[in-house]
């Protein structure tokens, strides 16, 4: 994630190809919070830690495995396919798990008391890896090979490619599941009434662990990928790429897929161009993600895409 | 429930309640006579306020006495008192974050953004040094400490309005995030925008010496806090009256029909941005003054003594004490604060100092080195997620709150499909044994 | 003698019903019988608790006491999406359709526990055959379509549940009086196709008009149980609910 780029507009364009990559990850974690808001709106609090325990967690593997250098042909796409089978399986089950023990409690309380208690487990889950890992950054064994597509001095790297074109496919896989699925169908009616979707058949307890499961699985995904581009493992990353990720969602309209997905990549974006171009811009560029949250809420809360929900207060 | 209770009800009971173990402490109270009143309206309602109050009154007199019978290396009384004093702290914001949570219904987790804007603004307020962009000291006039206050209660409120003015139209969690977002970038402006200079931290004169009928006092004595404590307190009593007068007005009142049902009250003709407003300024305004006592209590300030940590420590004391309660959130501010400084770290110390534990071959050798004070956290998200699901009503329950944390009262869209959850809710929700509940002050 | 005996076979029952809000007592001690190939009208002021009693019946809310016997199954133990699975469907109060869905759409979930699509595509055309209007609207999202329209499509969405007892709340509600008149005469066609029917109702004339049997609630009680034509005569219902 580096700028090598040495003209004016070679270094644009660089940044945006970095802002890209990153922003298919803010994008698969948007969709979890999108998609959970969507049907019980609840903002998941530790969802950005759901994130970050895929990212522990394959770490903990790679090492297990020796893994500390790059690996080439069949045994680099099974060592991928393998991460993110377990990034998804671990971040996935989490989030269920969370919403049982945590949210499922309270889903008849006051709107306040799911929130402080998603607060508690983020906490939690933040600590718990803290205690577990340790409190300072760990480098990621980062298997994906070095290199890419050389265009004038811009490079794309292979690792970039990969994130974007595999986040898409699972973009257009969750599209196939929300709107042609059984699941998806029991999903949006959920979202919309749920006492209505269960006058239906649908079985709101399971429809509602899995949509935390698709949302927990983007996460694993997105946590895997996050950690070959940029490779140090912290235990509150997820604090701030949630933020991060949570405002994409916003951007998008919440409860939007859509949105969710192009709110990502613009947040990417525009991050990157904010670190890039303003000065202390590391530190600064995450005011420039929090102001645009502030602006959008305050002047357009339904979205850039706009699918305004309906407001069950 | 006004009918007879089912057995399903009996059979939801919490384990310690049908072992009888409160019932038959609460018995023993009743039935136990002294000066002809029950044990336990000695330890219920107002008399524990008077009590407590009492203590605290007289707390530097009770500490410099313990010193004929407790060893001072522990119990050294002036470092009693500074943690008394910090505590009190803890307890102005407390109170600041009970009127926008407890009080209004509003979720915000970026308080500790209004502490840190009181800490600077007593630093540069009294000190008189600002910096100019290319961080060169700027001599402003200087204000007094006193001024400082009210000033810093102004500025903390302002910023209050600025950042809820186009936020409080959202629905509750957004507004959750933007304060967190909030309570996260001022940190970062404070670091990294020259004028603050605070990447190198801040020096903050000590409170002031004043002359008075009774002699000097001297309020920045580092070697006996007894003048500040006693200011802390007054400033605690003078934030608690203010609570309960804004609690019984017509704002106070419009805040529970919000609370209760945004959409009614704002069609009974509540202006819901207005009340919330108020309800957000007024509560960073008590941050602001929390964080006055903070910087001159703590004298150097830098940016990074103000994490999202500290929001969440007062926002857990307000749901351990009981969100709404006045009594409810100063004991959990005091709880939280005694857990934190002392609890865990006497168990680190002991764990730590052990010598059966030193000994490699005992089976829990590896507790020789387990700080608690990592763990700190991860108790305090375990407290914050325990209440919430299992009393979050707290230690001492509002009445009114209370109700609605049940789900009485509210709106039909509101009961969810799941009627067993409905169930197990008023299976616990028997009433309380007469020694719990200190009643609504 | 023997036919008639059959003809009141028992579909559904609540016996001795009682539920609550937090502490308010809203049905107390209901008995309600609904007999095979009926219509029976449950009519009540508002907040009598008309509601309450389908909420109940559909695991919405817990009875604290009594039992709900479907077919000589008791439902009060079920979730609501086991109960539905048992022959038994609600129309909700207030049409409470899917309205960011398409009018087919809100018709597939009406279908939700079936999984052939041939089945569910008959089942579309047969509601279609009905409820004409809806067949031209097939693409629309519902949300945007009219009350009565709405209504249609809830009724439409219940029957894709293929139910042997269909109950409504306040079908009419909001309605235009031509648009009532359709309402009653199509769940007068649906019982004719074996479809047993429990109705809430407001509009008590048009309710008795159309239903066998009645029950009056005030209060969260059943103070009335007779013959639709007796009720239409008595002089509490005449008072109370016909305008004199
Ligand atoms: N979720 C709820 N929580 C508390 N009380 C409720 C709830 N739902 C209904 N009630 C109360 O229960 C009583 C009965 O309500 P219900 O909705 O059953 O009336 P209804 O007969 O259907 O009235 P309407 O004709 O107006 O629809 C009312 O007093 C109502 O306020
Ligand atoms: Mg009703």
């Amino acid at each position: 994630m580096f700028v090598l780029a040495s003209t004016t507009s070679g270094i644009f364009i660089q940044t945006m190809v970095n802002g890209i990559t990153l922003g298919a990850v803010y994008a698969l974690v948007a969709l979890g919070y999108t998609i959970v808001y969507g049907i019980v709106e609840l903002i998941n609090f530790a969802h950005g830690d759901v994130f970050m325990w895929s990212t522990a967690i394959t770490l903990v593997v790679l090492n297990s495995m020796h893994v500390s250098t790059a690996v080439y042909g069949f045994a680099l796409i099974g060592l991928l396919l393998l991460m993110i089978v377990i990034g998804a399986v671990v971040s996935g089950t989490l989030n269920v798990a969370i919403e049982r023990l945590a949210y499922r409690p309270l889903r008849k309380a006051p709107r306040l008391a799911p929130l402080i208690a998603a607060i508690g487990v983020s906490f939690i889950l933040e600590n718990i890896a803290e205690l577990w890992l340790g409190a300072s950054g760990i480098s990621y064994p980062d298997f994906f090979p070095n290199g890419g597509i050389v265009l004038g001095d811009v490079t794309i790297q292979y690792i970039d490619l990969v994130v974007v074109v595999l986040t898409v496919v699972l973009m257009y896989g969750l599209n196939v599941l929300v709107k042609s699925t059984k699941m998806g169908k029991a999903m949006r009616a959920t979202a919309q009434d749920p006492e209505a979707a269960a006058l239906m058949g649908v079985d709101i307890n399971q429809t509602i662990s899995f949509a935390f499961l698709v949302g927990g699985v983007l996460a694993g995904v997105a946590g895997v990928f996050y950690s070959l581009v940029i490779p140090v493992y912290a235990y509150n990353v997820g604090f701030e790429l949630g933020l991060i990720a949570f405002t994409a969602a916003v951007l998008g309209g919440i409860g939007n897929i859509t949105g969710a997905m192009a709110g990502g990549f613009l947040i990417g974006i525009i991050k990157a161009l904010a670190t890039n171009y303003l000065p202390n811009g590391s530190d600064l560029s995450d005011a420039v993600v929090f102001a645009i949250l502030v602006l959008v809420l305050a002047l357009r809360p339904s979205g850039l895409l706009g699918q305004q929900v309906p407001d069950k207060v | 429930m006004s009918a007879s209770p089912s057995h399903f009800q009996q059979k939801m009971q919490n384990p310690l309640k049908s072992l009888g173990i409160r019932k038959k402490i609460g018995d023993f109270l009743n039935n136990t006579k002294f000066l002809n009143r029950s044990l336990s309206w000695y330890v219920t309602g107002w008399r524990v306020g008077v009590f407590w109050g009492l203590i605290a009154l007289f707390l530097p007199q009770l500490l410099n006495f313990s010193t004929n019978f407790l060893d001072q290396t522990y119990f050294a009384p002036n470092i009693l008192l500074l943690d008394a004093i910090l505590c009190g702290i803890y307890v102005m914001l407390a109170l600041g974050l009970n009127i926008v949570v407890g009080y209004a219904g509003l979720l915000d987790l970026g308080y500790v953004a209004f502490f840190v804007i009181g800490s600077y603004t007593v630093a540069f307020a009294t000190s008189g040094i600002i910096r100019n962009i290319h961080s060169q000291v700027v001599n402003i006039p200087a204000l007094t400490f006193w001024e400082a206050i009210p000033l810093a209660a102004l500025i903390a409120g302002f910023m209050g309005v600025l950042l809820g003015a186009p936020t409080l139209r959202l629905r509750g969690d957004y507004l959750a995030i933007v304060t967190l977002g909030f309570g996260e970038i001022v940190p970062i402006v404070i670091k990294d925008v020259p004028f603050f200079y605070g990447a190198l931290g801040f020096q903050v004169p000590p409170a002031p010496v004043v002359n008075t009928p009774f002699g000097q006092v001297d309020f920045g004595n580092p070697l006996d806090f007894s003048a500040f404590y006693y200011l802390t307190l007054a400033v605690i009593i003078l934030i608690v009256m203010f609570n309960i007068l804004l609690r019984n007005s017509s704002i106070g009142r419009a805040w529970i029909a919000i609370r209760e049902d945004e959409l009614a009250a704002s069609a009974s003709g509540v202006n819901l941005v207005r009340i919330k407003l108020m309800a957000f300024g007024l509560g960073a305004a008590i941050g602001g003054i929390g964080g006055v006592f903070n910087g001159v209590m703590t004298s150097s300030i830098s940016y990074d003594q103000f994490s999202f940590q500290v929001s969440i420590s007062v926002l857990i004391m307000i749901v351990l004490g009981g969100i709404g309660s006045i009594p409810g959130v100063i004991v959990g501010a005091i709880l939280l604060r005694f857990i934190d400084v002392y609890v865990i770290s006497t168990i680190s110390n002991m764990l730590q100092t052990n010598t059966a534990l030193a000994n490699p071959s005992n089976p829990f050798h590896f507790l020789v080195s387990f700080n608690l004070n990592t763990t700190k956290f991860l108790i305090f998200g375990l407290v914050l997620l325990l209440m919430i699901i299992l009393r979050p009503q707290g230690i001492i329950p509002n009445k009114r709150r209370q109700l609605e944390l049940k789900g009485v009262g509210l709106a039909p869209e509101e009961l969810s499909v799941i009627g067993e959850i409905e169930r197990e809710e008023e299976g616990s929700s028997a009433p309380p044994e007469s020694v719990e509940g200190l009643g609504d002050i | 003698m023997v036919g008639k005996l059959k003809a009141l076979k028992s579909m559904l029952e609540l016996q001795n019903i009682n539920t609550f809000y937090g502490p308010s007592h809203v049905l107390q001690d209901m008995t309600i019988k609904v007999n095979q190939g009926e219509i029976v009208c449950l009519l009540g002021a508002n907040a009598a608790g008309k509601t309450t009693t389908m909420k109940t019946i559909f695991g919405l809310v817990k009875p604290k006491e009594g039992k709900v016997i479907f077919k000589g199954e008791r439902l009060d133990t079920l979730k609501t999406d086991q109960i539905i699975k048992k022959g038994i469907i609600l129309s909700p109060e207030g049409r409470r359709v899917f309205s960011r869905m398409t009018v087919r759409e809100n018709l597939e979930m009406g279908a939700f526990m079936f999984s052939s699509t041939t089945q569910i595509a008959e089942d579309i055309d047969k509601v279609y055959a009905l409820f004409p209007r809806l067949k031209e609207r097939d693409k629309q999202i519902s949300g945007t379509m009219s009350g009565g329209e709405q209504q249609m499509l809830a009724i439409g969405r219940a029957l894709m549940a293929r139910p042997q007892l269909l109950c409504l709340d306040e079908p009419s509600l909001g309605l235009s009086p031509i648009l009532v008149q359709t309402v009653f005469d199509t769940i007068r066609k649906i019982r004719q196709d074996g479809v047993t029917i429990f109705l809430v109702e407001q509009n008590a004339f048009m309710a008795l008009n159309n239903a066998d049997r009645g029950y009056v609630l005030q209060s969260g009680k059943i103070i009335l149980e007779d013959t639709a034509q007796n009720l239409l005569k008595n002089d509490t219902v005449r008072a109370a609910y016909l305008g004199g």
